[in-house]
């Protein structure tokens, strides 16, 4: 069959959801009500660490109304442990409370309210410990150990290379190295370091997280969950609950954003144990203010040493990452692992020596946030490139250019080659922000890079079914957290199978029905799950014109897919008729498996990535110098995307990136005194407004060169990386201020204004 | 008086259909819509009058719902998102959040809708700031905005 | 989620007041909730009576004469819109444009706002300007209280349990007034608030009487007599040339704490930058100047 061109993907094209969304019509996990739902309330520690004296639940059991409490002594009867890189998170707090909010006991009742009177039933003596709340806290001699024993080893085989420190503070610590750093360093003509900051941040997914949850007459467990993983909260429930994985479902209907917060099990199995108790269904929805008790992005101290030669050649990358994942591992020490591996960037280095730790605090957990432990790497070495450029007197987008990895360059021995073109994404973004236009005097402009390797190895599957009457099911288990995957998904489908997108249904994720997919996350669903996908839908398309051909008496090769039909020079045969002939009735179906499982290989995680996501970002700003509000004017994000599937969801999803990059840039930060978070709300936690968005562009550079569907590959987090330096690197250049410590606060900025001010005029 | 626990008889008309109910004097309107009248579009996200996401109209004023009492509604026109098509004809605001892309993972999308109904009411052809205003108080953390705030725009009859 | 109450409806202030006297520590006053239903879904108020007071008769009016009185449950929506608060203080009206966000404004009452006297609040800090009073009910009688002596600090006001806020009488400036009232944060609440009245003497090329209130940044709004005394008689030509001693005067004044808001030198500092451009734009105004309104990054402007 002659390739023909492209008719639904690589359109802009409205996304399948967006007529329930806009009517209201949308389910999510909160909006669902089964027949006898109890409703659950979560008793949480006031304490950042405490040893639970005494938890008395008595009383509250005795309310009226109350159907189940439970307390972490009760959690005798299921394995109380989750998480994904260590069984270190119990369902309920067992004999110590390790950061404020963590849940103490649950209650279920009739109504919340009933719940909500319950819980302030329940008697909790806390006995104050010694906290380890900061990263220098937690390192120092003697901190106090936020866990005293060495934790679980976690379910899932990709993550088991994962170690704690015992006696220790440190989770995890991962190591990289190639040729010789130190040296490198000692002789390079250039060497510029400094250690960089990146705050704890809260995803304020608009949705907080989750569960409905509800044993059955079998034995089995149902959850109706707000997880961007199902496949990897159904391998935790059965192992805590012992059940047998095809007696577990994990349901997601529509997410209300993820970013993140959403991977791996969060309420799931405190929903499964209360509604075990209770003997029936379990509602547990979480507060904004429970969300920002459950997850955050891992803050981090990065120091880093870049050595360059004369000629602007980096010779070496010396990085020392200390990364901050709270009091459960989550999957921080894989974020740590992973983000440390790709610390130096789009760029050939010969020489690197890098070094992440994972390090527990008595604060909320840290886990996965959109980029993965790359924005925290990216803000000190696309900050550390401007001031070298400086120093060397280059223009830092000629120094960049320079040391770039081609097209087709190893990142690191057996891992992918590099699959993008970076320099054509670096001169378009230079362009856009007209980098060698004269500027106004009170703007600035500042520019940045980012790689990020996505999950490797990994698996997808999906199954494609078409119907008697022509229309498809794709049952495949991406999630549909705003991002678009199910459109995506339905894109690549009927493009194979030459359907309307009208004619094509993404089914709802649900484990018992939906084939496998390891996460929706990392950027990996429309590049893994849409080969699956793909796949599935060619093999559809294989036994069509098998039958077609016979139906024909023609070779497949001289039938073509069109418009729902088989079709020749001169004979159309639609897909109704297809399959009559080859089912003999109106009835039967053809169903095609996808399935992608690139497995194991030599790269240096283990597992080689499927695509490197890669973008650019350039920023205009101007600066308030009286009160050192910074306002990001312009702002333009190229990512390398291979094909935009559907440019109009990609490039909200890039918009998106960039201003909730802004928000850790400018505004964001969980403030923490004494162990208590003094800004767990809305009213003190500033994301961004509409008000606060820049004039801004996202563009992509095209090339059909990725490994997904029609050279597709992942984009989403690229745009969110960069904005932090590319925004200091456009302050410093406007203002000769360089800031270490996001976010770039008003008064942040204007002190160091002032210390500018204090200094010779001019020197930087 | 109405005594703590006791129900009142409140009348509404939502969506345009009239609607007679017995609410306790603390529930809260967003309750009552979706746990009583079934209308779960608009969502509880911050609790605290800052997102925006539980937005309906009364008597045509957005409200936060998640911190309105019931009672307050009593005798009054309630709108929420299920209420703004005309059966399968969208609103020309939410065509626009079709159009535009200004929808991602919908949470925000009832409150983003009736807020922007509200500024139609006001200003038939919203400008970009009056738009910017009005949105003082509606979170998205999807959509970087932009998208949002075009069409709204766009449904004023202004350019795109 | 809230604990159950009873609510009362009275039609009168004595209703009102009779039941706030009898129900004692039982009842709070309640109107727009926008406040109040925040801390009782928090429990960090858990009042068994509530009495709506948007029922009680002329609570929810603004009437004129000699002040321009608003009622304790009038509206931030109602005071944008209101013809008579566009007659006798525009200013008031755009500040009340610019109160948190529409559905708020929409739902939220001057007497809840001065109630509650939280200290991020605009409308304090521009009601010490025009001289403002409130007016308290309770079955004693009636009493008034320059509103300086009503907010006695955060969260804290004179008023009495059995008392009850019935409405806030303003001094409109006389005609020929420039004012502005400015507003900086990057938080929901706002961080500093200035609100500046330049009244111009008989004359009209100097300044007669000059306010200058502060708010936000100390526990409590307050006006700042040693720099409204700076700006006292001074050529409206001339406002540049004292500017600095006018913001140097009230940074000097105000007692900031350090807190997420910031600390509090950046807090006293910005009040400097803020009280000076406040007067950069009232000075404008007073000479006539028709050019758009400044804009500053996180700062409202009304």
């Amino acid at each position: 069959m002659s390739a023909r061109p492209l008719r639904v993907v690589g359109r802009p094209l409205a996304r399948i959801d967006a007529i329930e969304k806009v009517t209201g019509r949308a389910r999510y996990v909160t909006d669902l009500v089964l027949p006898g739902m109890a409703h659950a309330r979560v008793l949480r520690s006031p304490y950042a660490h405490a040893r639970l004296a005494r938890v008395e639940t008595g009383r509250a059991r005795a309310l009226p109304g109350v159907v189940a409490v439970l307390a972490g002594a009760d959690l005798t009867w299921c394995d109380p442990y989750f998480g994904p890189a260590f069984r270190d998170r119990p369902i309920l707090a067992i004999d110590v409370a390790r950061h404020e909010g963590e849940p103490v006991a649950a209650v279920a009742a009739v109504d919340e309210a009933t719940a909500a009177a319950a819980l302030e039933l329940i008697d909790v003596d806390y006995e104050p410990l010694a906290a380890a709340l900061t990263l220098e806290d937690a390192l120092a001699p003697g901190a106090p150990l936020v866990h005293t024993r060495e934790p679980l080893a976690g379910h899932f085989a990709d993550l088991s290379s994962l170690r704690p420190r015992p006696g220790t503070n440190v989770c995890h610590q991962f190591h990289f190295a190639r040729g010789d750093a130190a040296t490198a360093l000692a002789s390079a003509d250039l060497v510029v370091e400094d250690t960089f900051r990146f705050p704890a941040v809260q995803h304020y997914a608009m949705e907080p997280h989750a569960a409905v949850a509800a044993w059955d007459e079998t034995g089995g467990l149902t959850v109706w969950a707000s997880t961007q993983n199902p496949y990897s909260v159904r391998v935790e429930l059965a192992k805590m609950f012992d059940v047998p994985l095809a007696r577990i479902r994990i349901v997601v209907p529509h997410l209300g954003g993820g970013f993140g917060s959403k991977t791996y099990a969060k309420l799931e199995p405190l929903a499964a144990a209360l509604a075990h108790a209770a003997g029936r269904p379990v509602r547990l929805a979480a507060s904004a203010a429970e969300a920002f008790q459950t997850v955050r992005r891992c803050s981090a101290r990065v120091t880093m040493r870049v050595g360059f030669g004369g000629d602007g050649t980096l010779a070496a990358v010396h990085c020392d990452a200390q990364y901050d994942v709270g009091a459960y591992a989550d999957i921080g020490p894989r974020v740590v692992q992973k983000a440390t591996y790709t610390a130096t960037g789009p760029y050939r280095v010969p020489h690197v020596d890098l070094g992440g730790a994972a390090v527990y605090t008595n604060t909320t957990p840290g886990g996965a946030f959109r980029g993965f432990g790359v924005p925290q790497l990216a803000w000190a070495l696309e900050s550390l490139f401007d001031v070298a450029a400086d120093r060397l007197g280059r223009d830092p987008i000629d120094l960049r250019r320079h040391n770039l990895l081609g097209h087709g360059e190893a990142f690191a021995p057996g891992d992918t080659p590099i699959d993008g073109k970076f320099e054509e994404s670096l001169g378009r973004a230079a362009e856009a922000i007209g980098w060698t236009l004269a500027g106004a005097a009170d703007r600035g402009r500042g520019l940045a890079t980012m790689l990020k390797a996505s999950i490797g190895p990994s698996v997808s599957e999906a199954i494609v079914r078409l119907h008697a009457d022509g229309s498809v099911s794709v049952l495949a288990s991406a999630v549909e957290m705003g991002q678009g995957t199910r459109t995506v998904l339905a894109q690549i489908a009927a493009e194979v199978l030459a359907v309307a997108l009208a004619r094509v249904v993404v089914v709802t994720p649900d484990t018992a029905i939906t084939p496998y997919d390891q996460t929706t996350s990392s950027s990996r669903s429309t590049t893994m799950t849409g080969r699956a996908v793909q796949a599935a839908a060619e093999d559809v398309r294989e036994q069509l014109l098998r039958v077609g051909s016979e139906a024909l008496g023609l070779p497949a090769s001289d039938l073509a897919l069109e418009d729902g039909a088989i079709v020749t020079a001169t004979r159309r045969l639609a897909y109704p008729e297809v399959l009559a002939r080859r089912f003999g009735m109106a009835g039967g179906e053809l169903i095609g498996r996808g399935v992608v499982a690139p497995g194991r290989s030599a790269a240096p995680l283990g597992g080689s990535t499927p695509f490197w996501e890669m973008a650019v970002g350039a920023a205009e700003v101007s600066v308030d110098e009286e009160t050192g509000a910074v306002s990001v004017e312009r702002y333009v994000s190229v990512a390398d995307v291979g094909r935009a599937v559907n440019p109009l969801l990609l490039e909200g999803q890039d918009e998106g990136g960039v201003v909730q990059g802004l928000g850790h840039t400018l505004f964001e930060e969980m403030a923490y005194a004494d162990g208590h978070l003094l800004n767990g709300t809305l009213l003190l936690y500033r994301v961004p407004r509409a008000d606060d968005v820049p004039a801004l562009e996202c563009r992509f550079v095209e090339n059909a060169d990725g490994a997904g569907p029609f050279g597709a590959k992942g984009a989403g987090e690229g745009s969110l990386v960069p904005v932090s330096p590319a925004v200091a690197n456009a302050l410093a250049r406007l203002t000769g201020v360089r800031l270490r410590d996001l976010p770039l606060t008003p008064e942040r900025v204007w002190r160091a204004l002032r210390a500018r001010e204090r200094r010779a005029p001019g020197a930087i | 008086m109405i005594d703590a626990g006791a129900r009142v008889p409140i009348r509404l008309v939502v969506n345009g259909r009239a609607r007679e109910l017995a609410v306790a004097t603390h529930a809260l309107l967003l309750d009552v819509l979706r746990d009583d009248l079934d209308l779960k579009g608009a969502k509880r996200s911050c609790d605290s009058q800052v997102c925006g996401a539980c937005t309906v109209l009364v008597d045509g004023l957005a409200v936060s719902a998640c911190t309105y009492l019931a009672v307050e509604a009593d005798g009054c026109a309630v709108l929420t998102v299920e209420g703004l098509a005309e059966g399968d004809t969208l609103h020309p605001i939410q065509r626009a959040f079709v159009d535009a892309g200004a929808v991602q993972c919908g949470f925000c999308t009832a409150g983003m809708l009736l807020t922007a109904r509200a500024l139609l009411d006001e200003h038939a052809a919203p400008t970009r700031e009056q738009v910017l205003h009005y949105l003082r108080g509606s979170l998205c953390r999807c959509t970087g905005y932009r998208k949002i705030v075009e069409a709204i725009v766009a449904a004023g009859g202004g350019d795109r | 989620m809230l604990r159950p109450f009873a609510l009362h409806r009275p039609g009168t202030a004595e209703e009102a007041c009779g039941l706030l006297a009898r129900l004692g520590d039982d009842a709070v006053p309640y109107a727009g909730g926008t406040e109040l239903l925040l801390l009782m879904k928090l429990g960090l108020l858990r009042p068994r009576h509530l009495i709506d007071v948007k029922r009680v008769a002329g609570f929810d009016a603004i009437t004129d004469g000699a002040r321009l009185t608003l009622g304790a449950a009038v509206t931030h929506r109602a005071v944008e819109r209101s013809p008579l608060v566009g007659r006798h203080c525009a200013l008031l009206a755009a500040v009340a444009r610019h109160v948190a966000n529409v559905r708020v404004r929409n739902v939220g009452t001057v007497g809840g706002n001065l109630a509650f006297a939280d200290p991020h609040s605009d409308l304090a800090t521009l009601f010490l300007t025009l001289d403002a009073t409130v007016e308290l009910v309770s079955g004693r009688g009636r009493r008034e209280l320059p509103l300086t002596d009503f907010v006695r600090g955060a969260w804290e006001t004179a008023r009495a349990p059995d008392e009850l806020l019935a409405s806030v009488r303003l001094t409109p400036w006389p005609s020929g007034t420039a004012a502005t009232y400015v507003k900086f944060g990057v938080h929901e609440r706002p961080t500093l608030g200035v609100a500046l009245a330049l009244c111009r003497a008989a004359a009209g090329a100097r300044v007669g009487e000059a306010r200058l209130a502060i708010g936000c940044v100390d526990a409590r709004p307050a006006r700042v007599p040693a720099a409204e005394a700076r700006l006292t008689g001074v050529a409206v030509a001339e406002l540049e040339d004292v500017a600095g001693a006018v913001a140097e005067a009230a940074a000097a004044a105000v007692d900031p704490a350090d807190d997420l808001h910031g600390s509090a030198d950046y807090k006293r500092a910005m009040v400097a930058v803020f009280v000076r451009r406040a007067l950069r734009i009232a000075a404008a105004r007073a000479r006539g100047d028709v050019a758009p309104a400044a804009r500053f990054p996180h700062a409202v402007v009304a």
